[in-house]
């Protein structure tokens, strides 16, 4: 991986700045939060959507698939508008 | 790797920013992940029911809710 080469050491030693830095560990992060959530959203939807493995993948169950990710997606943005709100009410009483 | 570039206030401001985010989607997923399992008991259809919405949304502020209850009686016990 050469992807802390990017630096301007004469001698081919790396020598990154803080921004580039905070560039790396910034999509580093990007990559680890959508791998995460892709390991949950696999699992849930496996559980909702294919209930008796067969020999291939059927057409209802890519669709049940499509639909269920599109959903998760959804309940993600619906907890997270909850969660929000909750400690907005909550910061009053502290 | 320039060693300085390491004691730098912007990337110690934003390691600490990045870590309030890591905390804060870490509760988002794993309540999510409870309150689908919750809320969502049927196949997944194209878009959900008013109840399964209320659901989610009402999983996760009772979850929230309870979280304080625990603290305060945890707090209480000491």
């Amino acid at each position: 991986m050469d992807s802390f080469s990017r630096g301007s050491g004469g001698n081919g030693s790396p020598e990154l700045s803080t921004d580039q830095l905070i560039d790396q560990v910034k999509a580093q992060l990007a990559q680890a939060y959508a791998e995460e959530f892709l390991e949950i959203v696999r699992e849930k939807c496996f559980d909702k959507c294919i209930t008796k493995p067969g020999s291939s993948l059927g057409g209802s169950e890519s669709s049940c698939i499509s639909r269920c990710v599109d959903r998760y997606i959804e309940a993600t943005g619906i907890v997270a508008k909850a969660l929000f709100n909750a400690s907005q009410s909550q910061s009053n009483f502290f | 790797m320039d060693a300085s570039a390491l004691n730098s206030p912007d990337l110690q401001r934003f390691l600490n920013q990045e870590k309030e985010k890591a905390m804060v989607n870490e509760m988002v997923a794993k309540l999510t992940s409870v309150c689908w399992d919750k809320c969502i008991t049927s196949t997944p259809g194209n878009k959900f029911s008013s109840s399964e919405s209320a659901c989610l949304s009402n999983c996760a502020q009772r979850f929230m809710d309870m979280t304080m209850i625990i603290m305060k009686r945890v707090q209480s016990m000491q």
